[in-house]
């Protein structure tokens, strides 16, 4: 197996066509319960940084909007208010249990005239190029396979001048921080998860996948080179999670 | 600031404007109708900026993409001071809070905020029926008027107490009246010295 066919699941080293199964199976498992684990996990503060993100977005009425890997559509709801009924909001995911989840949970919530659902593949978009005015992915991107694609798939199909914001978690330069939320992830998370979802290994993952994704300048540079301008990131809760934007130029 | 702590702060103070207003339909109705005007307020010592978004709910942000249709820039100890007047309208006028945009916009929250009459009772009766929240709001009611009068009294009272008793501040008109001495007093002195200048100009043209 040459290095060029393998990547990161987790801490193990994989088959690159193995991680999407594998991610898809996490995801499989955890679907149902994932809002009360979001919010178990993170003491509720993953909606403060889903908050801080749709402020950068800049969405208007009538703006045309991508939610990849937007799971249960925390992000579509607040885009589908934003941009009215002359909008589109677009909730995409690759994982069908998560979609299934996402879409009867905004249906319950009476959204619906200007949501579509598409099951999709963040490397390969069912989309034309210059399709949309923001995409944006919150917790999604250190689950693909091959990030640098995904992010030339996610400037093709922004117009020109939209914006791509990815939020993720991030590397904390705090050494204080850093062990505490170490010992956070290695010993709370997997324990939580065995007891709301009977799946520790899943929330194993979770923190694993975190460690391996690029730091907040590493993935700077990855926009730059998917074409992105004007790149910048802003820490939050001391770099654990980190928000970056791109526009296309 | 972190901006996770910034966000925690925005909503908690959201939540909690909304919640007043909605026992103020009067106030609420006129902020609806600032809709969807944005009012931003910039800080310094320490620097923070609040973006306000008008509509039903009104929004707090941190950030705000494009251009507000008024900014207040100012101290916090100006904004503080600001908040605990109680015509916030003429405050805001003499304040040391600079205006930016539309400063029409900045004097209606301004009244607005002056104005907040929140219903108490209504509120009350939210969580206890409307029985229980008359009787609560007629005792705050009477209990509010009476901390009125007594603080009324006894800042009259503590006035008389100086002046007659202790004899360490003079009766208003004693005060007036010196002040106007006093004033007489500037001016004179400011005309004798217009006088004497104009003396020494004429002495040193004539010397010539």
């Amino acid at each position: 197996m040459s290095d060029q066919n393998t990547t990161h699941f987790g801490y193990k080293t994989v088959n690159t066509e193995e991680k999407q199964g594998k991610v898809a199976e996490v995801f499989h498992s955890v679907a149902a319960k994932y809002d009360i684990m979001n919010d178990l996990m993170s003491f509720g503060v993953h909606r403060l940084w889903k908050r801080f993100t749709m402020e950068f977005t800049g969405a208007r009425r009538g703006d045309h909007v991508l939610d990849i890997a937007g799971g249960t559509g925390d992000l579509t709801m607040k885009f589908s208010d934003l941009v009215g009924p002359e909008g589109k909001v677009v909730l995409a995911d690759i994982n069908d249990s998560m979609l299934k989840v996402g879409r009867d949970r905004l249906l319950d919530k009476g959204y619906g005239g200007n949501i579509e659902y598409v099951q999709a593949n963040a490397q390969y978009l069912p989309f034309a190029d210059n399709s949309f005015d923001i995409i944006t992915m919150a917790f999604g991107l250190r689950n693909v396979t091959d990030k640098d694609m995904a992010l030339r798939e996610f400037n093709r199909v922004l117009k020109p001048g939209g914006r791509l914001l990815v939020l993720e978690f991030s590397q904390t330069k705090s050494p204080l921080l850093k062990k505490a939320y170490d010992l956070y992830s290695f010993t709370a998370l997997p324990f939580m998860g065995k007891l709301v979802t009977n799946d520790s290994e899943s929330y194993r993952y979770l923190a694993e996948s975190i460690r391996m994704h690029p730091d907040q300048d590493t993935l700077k540079g990855m926009f730059e080179n998917a074409g992105f301008a004007n790149c910048e990131y802003h820490n939050l809760t001391g770099g654990i999670v980190a928000l970056h934007r791109g526009i296309k130029s | 600031m972190d901006q996770t702590l910034v966000q925690a702060g925005l909503v908690s103070a959201q939540a909690m404007i909304n919640k007043a207003l909605a026992f103020d339909p009067a106030s609420q109705q006129k902020i609806s109708a600032m809709a969807p005007k944005v009012l931003a307020i910039h800080m310094s010592k320490p620097s923070v900026s609040i973006y306000i978004v008008f509509g039903q709910p009104l929004s707090l942000h941190s950030h705000y993409e494009g251009q507000p249709d008024a900014e207040l820039s100012g101290d916090l100890s100006a904004f503080i001071n600001l908040a605990s007047q109680q015509d916030k309208h003429a405050a805001l006028m003499q304040s040391d809070i600079q205006i930016r945009g539309s400063s029409q916009l900045a004097m209606s929250l301004a009244d607005v905020s002056s104005q907040l009459k929140i219903d108490w009772e209504a509120m009350i009766a939210k969580l206890t029926g409307p029985l229980v929240a008359h009787v609560v709001g007629k005792n705050l009611r009477a209990l509010g008027g009476w901390l009125k009068n007594t603080s009324d009294k006894f800042k009259q009272d503590s006035v008389e107490f100086m002046r007659d008793e202790l004899q360490i501040s003079p009766h208003r008109l004693e005060g007036e009246s010196q002040f106007m001495a006093i004033q007489k007093l500037k001016m004179d002195a400011e005309r004798l010295e217009a006088r004497i200048q104009r003396f020494l100009q004429t002495h040193q043209k004539s010397g010539q």
